[in-house]
């Protein structure tokens, strides 16, 4: 009886400590019991690491005295939502996919006017003037017929073709800047027949059908640019029809007129990419990221389509570096008159602030702190070559760009005509995969290489409007548009 | 008699302590799956009926469809103005293959999963030769999680991996037929479905063996002294009398049509030839217009809970439910 007692009372005394230890959990900024105030930071684990972000906190808190806690994980885009209509830990979120203008919607998103309109520490410019071109604009969002900005433009993206420097030196192949040369070029590398030290065949290209067949979209997007030019394209990614209503606004997918140029970009990858199999490592269309990136880091391929974080990821997989100079090619144009562009990879991804933060105010201290030319000098340092989405034309990158060619030419594809294709119709933020330059985030490449004759520039074209006409009125209706 | 009094009163207190000791601990043991029936059923399923009533505002707010009748039309049809808008993507046929390929998991998982598994169960049961084996690469699947059960599947069918690997080795050149693999439209669907099935096969095996574990022995040795037939014992014993899971697997078998989501997600991402409607779901309900998602979440409960409780009154029907 006292036995049972006991055990009775021990159960007890365990469950009380459980549950007390749970409420101790529940709010783990306080757990210091100090009562200073400390920033929290969440940002996306992605291909800029983990170096950049607390080296900026480190040297935030050295200068301003405030503490700065940084968590970076994958998982941040499963927990925002709740976490700012909840109320979470963080006080700034940085990621890509972040819909932003839906949260500013519902008044979870702190208005960042303030930060916008403060001038720059040591810069005789504003935050809004620091920024690229593009990205105020894409920041600012209406509700209830106010307009604020709620968002920071995280990074500006270069893509294309990330090409190995010392082969291409090896072997006097010249980089190509027009598609006709880069055709020449690969069939140069593919008639060399060179091997690697593994004797495996050398190709002109790796890349992966799995899990990054969407990396084909940076060169071919970039070449729908230079042949429709960025007004039209502006008038597609409004997504209103001829007549100027939502209602017939697939007619922007029409392959004949609207969505001609895109359907020959991507007729131009068709020919270089799924028509040449000889051009692509032999199981490309099934390769998984992994995989292509060995193959490129074993010399395998001569190129691989890439973005800005290429370096990072890279070298992350190969044990810190590769044994060979690489860089990003500008993207081979579509004729030597066409004019040079690049398209901002990535510049829909975000940083806010909830706006149930207690430290909103640290959090804006933060970001002004983050457009300072030595943070943004120290972002591409350390994200081995992504930049922030500020204007680096008066930051010296001599340093970093002496001895990586990588860093210098991602730094020069920035300087050409950037564009991006961020959307302001609402399908676009409402039903996200719906409305993309692939209608229901269908992508054709991994297809196409596998059975290039069914998926012909035409055919795809046809099938893209047809999805699009197809769905068209219920997106509409369910973003409230009808 | 007053001793007995006492000891009377005695057993009263004590009785009516052990009562409250009952009523405790049923308390207690009933607690948590009663919060959590609440929290995770009740309020996630509340808060998506409540979701396909609601619609974007022209903020983009989503706001209680009523709210935003324009008195034009009916307030019906502003009411149920979400399903209106389903039914008007029905006619977008770029989708059929989604519902097409939901469907098809009611003839995987009832009409082929589940009568292999009953004679893989009864092979293991009567412990045929070999039913060990089997019983580890049924169970397997069962307990590893489904993410790396996929991906050793894909691998292993993936250039590079085990098949294409031995059959390298024997000589065969095979490269180019697995890399396309899990990118043709058709072949790409059968994998996902012979996966579903080779890890269906699994869970159902485990609960058909528990089933038929809990027949009593002297049923099926006084069938032997009968001198019945393994074929006849099948279906004339072992059929009926594991009637109710072989039900309860009926029907999880026609909730998949719903519920089948991360199979074809692991296996070859979001894909128009693979998509299912709990593909659909999941994926739309990454976005920011939750109420198209709830709002054909919420049609199909309203149409897969009849058809579901039909099933299983009319498989009830079949056999008399027996007590053992």
């Amino acid at each position: 009886m006292r036995n049972s007692k006991k055990i009775k009372r021990v159960a007890l005394a365990l469950a009380l400590a459980t549950f007390l230890t749970a409420c101790g959990e529940d709010n783990p900024k306080g757990s210091g019991g100090s009562n200073e105030r400390e920033l929290w930071i969440c940002a996306y684990d992605g291909g800029y690491g983990k170096e950049w972000i607390n080296n900026m906190a480190e040297s935030f808190q050295k200068k301003t005295g405030i503490s700065v806690h940084v968590d970076v994980d994958t998982t941040i885009l499963d927990r925002i939502e709740t976490n700012l209509k909840n109320g979470g830990d963080y006080d700034i979120y940085m990621s890509h996919d972040i819909n932003w203008r839906n949260y500013a919607a519902q008044g979870w998103l702190a208005d960042l006017d303030d930060v916008y309109s403060a001038q720059v520490e040591g810069s005789s410019k504003t935050f809004e003037q620091k920024l690229v071109s593009g990205a105020a604009a894409n920041s600012k969002f209406e509700v209830n017929g106010e307009e604020h900005y709620y968002k920071v433009c995280y990074t500006q993206g270069a893509g294309g073709f990330v090409y190995n420097i010392d082969m291409f030196k090896e072997n006097n192949w010249k980089v190509p800047t027009t598609y006709d040369e880069l055709v020449n070029l690969c069939k140069t590398i593919v008639d060399a027949k060179l091997t690697n030290a593994a004797h495996k065949k050398v190709v002109p290209f790796a890349w992966s059908g799995s899990d990054r067949q969407y990396y084909w979209d940076y060169p071919v997007f970039e070449w729908w640019a230079q042949k429709a030019g960025l007004e039209k394209i502006s008038t597609i990614l409004e997504y209103k029809g001829p007549t100027g209503q939502y209602a017939d606004g697939y007619e922007m997918y029409n392959p004949e007129t609207y969505y001609k140029e895109f359907v020959e970009a991507y007729k131009m990858w068709w020919d270089l990419v799924a028509n040449t199999p000889e051009n692509s490592t032999s199981t490309a269309r099934s390769d998984n990221l992994g995989k292509a990136q060995m193959a490129f880091a074993n010399g395998e391929a001569a190129m691989i389509p890439y973005a800005q974080w290429a370096k990072y990821e890279l070298e992350s997989t190969n044990e810190g570096k590769l044994d060979f100079q690489f860089a990003m090619m500008k993207t081979p144009k579509v004729s030597a008159s066409s004019e040079d562009y690049n398209y901002l990879v990535g510049f829909g991804d975000s940083v806010v602030v909830p706006s149930n933060s207690p430290n909103i105010d640290l959090a804006k201290k933060f970001l002004s702190y983050m457009a300072t030319d030595q943070c943004c000098h120290d972002f591409v340092r350390d994200a081995k070559g992504a930049f922030l989405a500020f204007d680096y034309r008066d930051i010296d990158l001599s340093d970093l760009e002496q001895d990586d060619p990588y860093v210098k030419s991602i730094h020069e594809k920035l300087s050409e005509n950037n564009f991006a294709l961020v959307s302001k119709n609402p399908i676009t933020y409402l039903t996200t995969n719906k409305v993309m330059p692939w209608v229901n985030n269908d992508y054709y490449y991994a297809k196409a290489a596998s059975d290039p004759s069914s998926n012909q520039a035409s055919t795809v074209g046809s099938k893209i409007y047809e999805a699009a006409k197809s769905g068209w009125a219920s997106w509409c209706r369910s973003a409230g548009l009808a | 008699m007053v001793s007995a009094l006492s000891r009377h009163s005695g057993e009263r207190k004590k009785r009516k302590a052990n009562h409250w000791a009952v009523y405790l601990f049923v308390f207690l043991m009933l607690l948590y799956p009663v919060a959590h029936f609440c929290l995770m059923w009740f309020g996630v399923n509340i808060n998506s009926i409540f979701l396909a009533f609601k619609r974007p505002n022209d903020s983009g707010v989503l706001t209680w469809t009523l709210s935003l009748w324009d008195g034009k039309s009916s307030w019906l049809e502003a009411l149920f103005y979400n399903f209106k808008t389903l039914f008007m993507g029905f006619s977008d046929k770029t989708q059929y293959p989604i519902y097409v390929n939901s469907l098809m998991y009611f003839v995987i998982s009832c009409l082929i999963t589940l009568p292999i598994s009953f004679f893989f169960s009864y092979f293991v049961f009567k412990k045929v030769a070999g039913s060990a084996f089997f019983k580890v690469i049924f169970y397997l699947p069962s307990i590893l999680p489904l993410l790396i059960l996929c991906m050793a599947y894909k691998y292993s069918l993936s250039p590079g991996g085990l098949i294409p690997g031995l059959l390298t080795a024997m000589g065969i050149d095979c490269e180019a037929f697995f890399a396309d693999l899990f990118i043709a439209s058709e072949s790409k669907r059968w994998l996902v479905w012979i996966f579903c099935i080779w890890a269906g096969i699994g869970y159902d095996v485990i609960l058909l063996t528990a089933g038929m574990s809990r027949i009593p022995r002297d049923i099926l040795e006084s069938c032997k002294m009968d001198g019945v037939n393994p074929f006849r014992e099948f279906f004339k014993i072992i059929v009926p009398l594991t009637w109710p899971t072989f039900t309860t697997l009926f029907i999880f078998g026609m909730m998949s049509v719903f519920n089948v989501t991360f199979q074809p997600f692991f296996l070859t991402a979001v894909d128009t030839d693979t998509e299912t409607i709990g593909l659909y779901i999941y994926n739309a309900s990454r976005g920011t217009g939750l109420h198209e998602p709830a709002t054909l979440g919420l049609f199909c409960s309203l149409i897969g809970a009849p058809v579901i409780l039909g099933a299983r009154s009319l498989l009830n029907r079949c056999f008399k439910n027996v007590g053992f």
